[in-house]
């Protein structure tokens, strides 16, 4: 495993396309833009398998464009990208079969039941209606929804659709996961739910890449992880790698947190974080 | 196909589930229908008006209401719901194929279309209006009213994929009265005023109209009757081949 890298721009693959193992996911100078904006502005990435990858960043980083472009629903404007070996913009069927997907917004259909929604999903990836039925009861016995396995989705709460979201990105047995945010917006309970869901997944062999915003997350999750900012990778490594050089480089006497590598790795300060949450009065 | 079969069913299941986006698409019809003999009957007595092949207005303006209820296109506001909730995403980011996604809501627009024009001919014969044409021109009648809707929905979907926006969509579907109205409504096209009997004539929803007002009014006519399908036909294939296309550049 790589240790602690202070990036400019590109830094964290370099390798990969020259003879080692294929990477669950890599990326190379990946770009994505709108018009005039610039969302991703080069991004290098190597996730290995096996791997938790946490993937942080501010709000509006370029996170999200990021997973979406690795999960074939952003095209890309330059740059490449490959996912289980395979490249998203030449195979996006073959990277679709490899690759499980829970996004932002638990996108499920309200006026399904959970499991209506599952055994769907699983006919999707081809598998017979005899087996997508046996699969489905056994993902709701895994997220532990089998109570609530014939209720319309919009009865649930929001932790219970992410839980459901999470079982619906896994009924193919990716070998990638792609959780974009899974926990945002769930209370402490539900959060640390799917945390152990997390780390279940991975300890069967799927490679997870986890964007967040919590960091305590991410320091609990991952083995690895990459801080993005204004559409470029700005630090990347092992948690403790991160903590150590940033404590070497200020001299610092104990290690700092994630919170800290963070706040220094994005340009940002405790005081302007804390002023860009405040209200400001008429 | 498999896999437009299984979603079809899901997107059967969405509009049972929702009787109330359903439910207009049987009554509105109806009740223009009722509007409409009401206003105009007492004009067109069916003893001296030839073009009604000796049945009331009523059987005359079946075929509008027929296309009226076909062109409500929910499906298509379901589709932005789903783009809104991420559900769509969902679905894309599996190896499904595009046109299966396309094909699969169509399909139960058509199912769904046909359920309610049966209703609506059902209803139609017991306030005394007959399918001249008989069983087969019955059958030909709710068929090219589900085509339509097909070809209706597609539009309206695309306008979905397009824009992502319930507002736009909801909008996009008023364009069916301008095309209603410029067609043979109220009378056949000969007694039309000159500039709307052009109008009319190159407006391809008439073709639909005379080819359903021709199952309902007379015996299998078949001149009257295979423009409509061609024009179903023809934009069909375009709004599928457009849906696709759409989904493929999604960005």
């Amino acid at each position: 495993m790589s240790s602690a890298t202070v990036c400019g721009h590109m830094t964290v693959i370099n390798q990969s396309m020259n003879g080692r193992a294929p990477a669950a996911v890599e990326a190379r100078a990946l770009v994505k833009t709108y018009d005039d904006v610039e969302a991703v502005r080069g991004v290098d990435l190597r996730v290995e398998a096996g791997e938790v990858f946490g993937f942080l960043g501010p709000n509006g980083a370029g996170k999200s464009t990021t997973v979406k472009m690795l999960t074939t629903l952003l095209t890309i404007t330059s740059g490449s990208a490959a996912v289980a070996g395979i490249d998203v913009t030449a195979e996006p069927d073959a990277v679709r079969r490899r690759i499980g997907v829970a996004l932002q917004e638990a996108g499920l259909d309200p006026r399904q039941n959970g499991r209506e929604l599952l055994i769907l999903q699983a006919r999707l990836f081809g598998m017979t209606t005899a087996a997508a039925a046996e699969r489905a009861q056994a993902l709701l016995a895994l997220v532990e929804l089998e109570d609530a396995a014939d209720r319309r989705i919009k009865t649930y709460s929001g932790g219970m659709k992410r839980r459901l979201d999470l079982a619906s990105a896994l009924v193919h047995r990716p070998d990638v996961l792609f959780l974009d945010e899974p926990t945002t917006g769930l209370d402490p309970s539900s959060r640390l739910t799917i945390w152990d869901e997390v780390r279940r997944i991975n300890e069967r062999g799927t490679t997870v890449f986890l964007t967040t915003q919590y960091l305590e997350e991410a320091d609990a999750l991952c083995d690895r992880l990459a801080i993005i900012d204004g559409g470029r990778i700005v630090r990347e490594g092992t948690p403790a790698s991160l903590k150590a050089e940033l404590r070497e480089r200020l001299g610092l006497g104990s290690d700092p947190s994630l919170d800290d590598v963070f706040l220094d790795a994005t340009g940002r300060s405790r005081s302007r974080v804390a002023g860009d949450v405040q209200e400001v009065a008429a | 196909m498999s896999q437009a079969w299984v979603l079809g069913q899901r997107a059967l299941r969405e509009g049972w589930r929702t009787p109330e986006a359903l439910l207009p698409t049987l009554f509105i019809p109806l009740f223009f229908l009722v509007v409409n003999v009401g206003q105009a009957a007492k004009i067109f007595p069916s003893a001296s008006t030839g073009f009604l092949h000796g049945q009331g207005y009523g059987a005359f303006q079946l075929p509008s209401s027929l296309l009226l209820a076909g062109s409500f296109g929910t499906a298509a506001l379901f589709l932005v719901e789903e783009i809104e909730g991420g559900y769509f995403d969902k679905l894309r980011a599996t190896p499904v194929s595009r046109s299966a996604i396309v094909l699969g809501r169509l399909s139960a627009e058509g199912a769904k279309a046909l359920l309610i024009a049966t209703l609506m001919v059902f209803l139609g014969l017991i306030f005394g209006i007959s399918i001249a044409s008989g069983v087969i021109g019955f059958v030909l009648l709710i068929g090219l009213t589900a085509l339509w809707s097909v070809v209706f929905v597609g539009f309206m979907q695309l306008v979905a994929l397009k824009t992502r926006s319930a507002a736009a969509t909801n909008s996009a579907g008023l364009v069916f009265f301008p095309l209603l109205f410029l067609t043979p409504n109220f009378v056949p096209r000969d007694m039309l005023t000159r500039p709307m009997e052009i109008a009319a004539t190159l407006n391809p929803v008439t073709y639909v109209m005379e080819s359903l007002r021709s199952l309902v009014l007379q015996d299998l006519h078949w001149a009257s009757i295979w423009p409509g399908f061609l024009v179903v036909a023809v934009a069909g294939a375009l709004m599928v081949a457009l849906n696709v296309r759409t989904i493929n550049r999604y960005d």
